[in-house]
């Protein structure tokens, strides 16, 4: 009995110690989540155009650039959707919401762009391509800052943050290879 | 990776708080990438010095009409400064633009100037333009250095996008180079120039070495970070903000 009542002692302080450890409490607001969704929408976008670039693009550089923007929103989009189910909110933000009309375009692809990327050949592949890429990552930007100036939750401020810094290197690169 | 726990009733305040956050009207459409633009030297990194334009180059969006490269207001006036050594493309005398466009506005026009004079004009009779924009314009009689103003005139609105375009027709006497070679001063930086916040403290962990931004890693690589051993998931080159502790799809903590 006195050992039934030790190990429940014992399992309890576990517990408490487990729930406990932790009790920093941070807190998101709804610019947080108008980020997150916007930003895997726009994700969503570019990896349309980047898939296809990595694949067809005559200029490697555009190759290299597009398979790195891959591999970098695949992460990234990975800490996005962890925080926006930890905080139980939607993945794709809703269409018609107010809140996200002044920032950035959502659905700067129209029906046709792809096909019409698919089907260009050589040079025009590669200009299209860069042009669609800076479109996206331009509207990108405009989120990120939203988030840098609006946000609250500083992991998501310091990932907007570090991506601006890692887009706008990607800006350069691609504006180069437009002028190019 | 570090859960935090949010308090529903806090979520709630927050959420509440921010629905009244004053949104900013849209203001990102498009510019000339090619030849490249004034606000896409400023944005490329070949001219320094230009302020926020840099992170928007496709905002210079002002009342239709005006004859400057900031379209008139108090925004991005950097565009204007002529004092500022901005590259002129070398060209010949039928120059392509390409423009990069980040919303589809119905469009009117599109417009070409050289100082006041309209050299040409592209009616769009309102439809919305494509996924890219590029236009051949004819500069027969024009020579040296010279200001293109190329104005973008929105079908449902009262506004327009400015694009001032410096080039040099025959190019012969132009000193900024013809290739795209941005002025030394800002280096473009090729690799994003990562911060680390608290750069991690050196260690002697045999067959481990510490991690670093800009590195290429492969699953099953070691490194330590803040003092901690973490093993890598999957292949990817490492960035700031993508440090171990933060970023469970690709280290592992050993």
């Amino acid at each position: 009995m006195r050992r039934a009542a030790g190990g429940l002692l014992l399992l309890l302080v576990l517990l408490l110690s487990g729930c406990g450890g932790d009790t920093e409490v941070a807190a998101h607001n709804d610019t947080d989540v108008m980020f997150l969704q916007m930003a895997l929408e726009q994700i969503g976008e570019g990896e349309q155009v980047a898939a296809v670039a990595e694949k067809s693009a005559v200029n490697p550089e555009i190759r290299t650039l597009a398979a790195e923007l891959r591999g970098q929103w695949q992460v990234e989009s990975a800490r996005m959707r962890d925080w926006l189910a930890a905080w139980k909110q939607p993945v794709t933000a809703p269409s018609a919401s107010e809140l996200h009309a002044g920032h950035g375009a959502l659905h700067a692809l129209q029906d046709g762009d792809i096909a019409g990327l698919r089907a260009a050949k050589g040079t025009d592949f590669d200009r299209i391509a860069v042009a669609l890429l800076l479109g996206n990552l331009h509207n990108t930007m405009e989120t990120l800052r939203m988030e840098a100036t609006g946000g609250a939750y500083p992991e998501v401020k310091n990932l907007a943050q570090s991506m601006s810094t890692t887009r706008q290197g990607q800006i350069q690169r691609l504006l180069a290879l437009a002028a190019g | 990776m570090k859960r935090r726990f949010t308090l529903p009733a806090l979520t709630v305040a927050a959420v509440t708080g921010s629905m009244f956050v004053a949104v900013s009207p849209a203001s990102a459409h498009g510019y000339i990438s090619s030849p490249p633009s004034r606000q896409a030297n400023c944005a490329s990194g070949a001219v320094s010095g230009c302020g926020d334009i840099v992170y928007e180059p496709q905002s210079v969006e002002q009342p239709k009409g005006s004859t400057q490269c900031n379209g008139g207001g108090s925004r991005f006036t950097v565009l204007n400064d002529n004092s500022k050594n901005w590259p002129a493309a070398s060209v010949g005398s039928s120059v392509t633009f390409n423009w990069v466009i980040t919303a589809r506005h119905r469009t009117s026009t599109w417009e070409y100037f050289i100082g006041n004079r309209l050299v040409a004009s592209f009616n769009d009779n309102g439809a919305q333009p494509g996924a890219t924009k590029t236009h051949t314009v004819n500069f027969s009689g024009y020579s040296g250095r010279q200001t293109v103003l190329a104005r973008w005139n929105v079908a449902d609105t009262v506004n327009a996008f400015y694009s001032c375009v410096d080039v040099n027709f025959g190019g012969a006497t132009n000193p900024t180079p013809t290739t795209p070679g941005p002025t030394p001063t800002t280096p473009a930086p090729t690799t994003p120039a990562p911060t680390t916040p608290t750069p991690p403290p050196a260690t002697t962990n045999p067959g481990s070495t510490t991690w670093a931004a800009g590195t290429a890693y492969k699953a099953g690589d070691r490194v330590t970070y803040a003092g901690r051993s973490y093993q890598c998931r999957q292949a990817h080159t490492a960035i700031s903000g993508w440090e171990p502790p933060y970023v469970a799809a690709l280290w592992t903590a050993v």
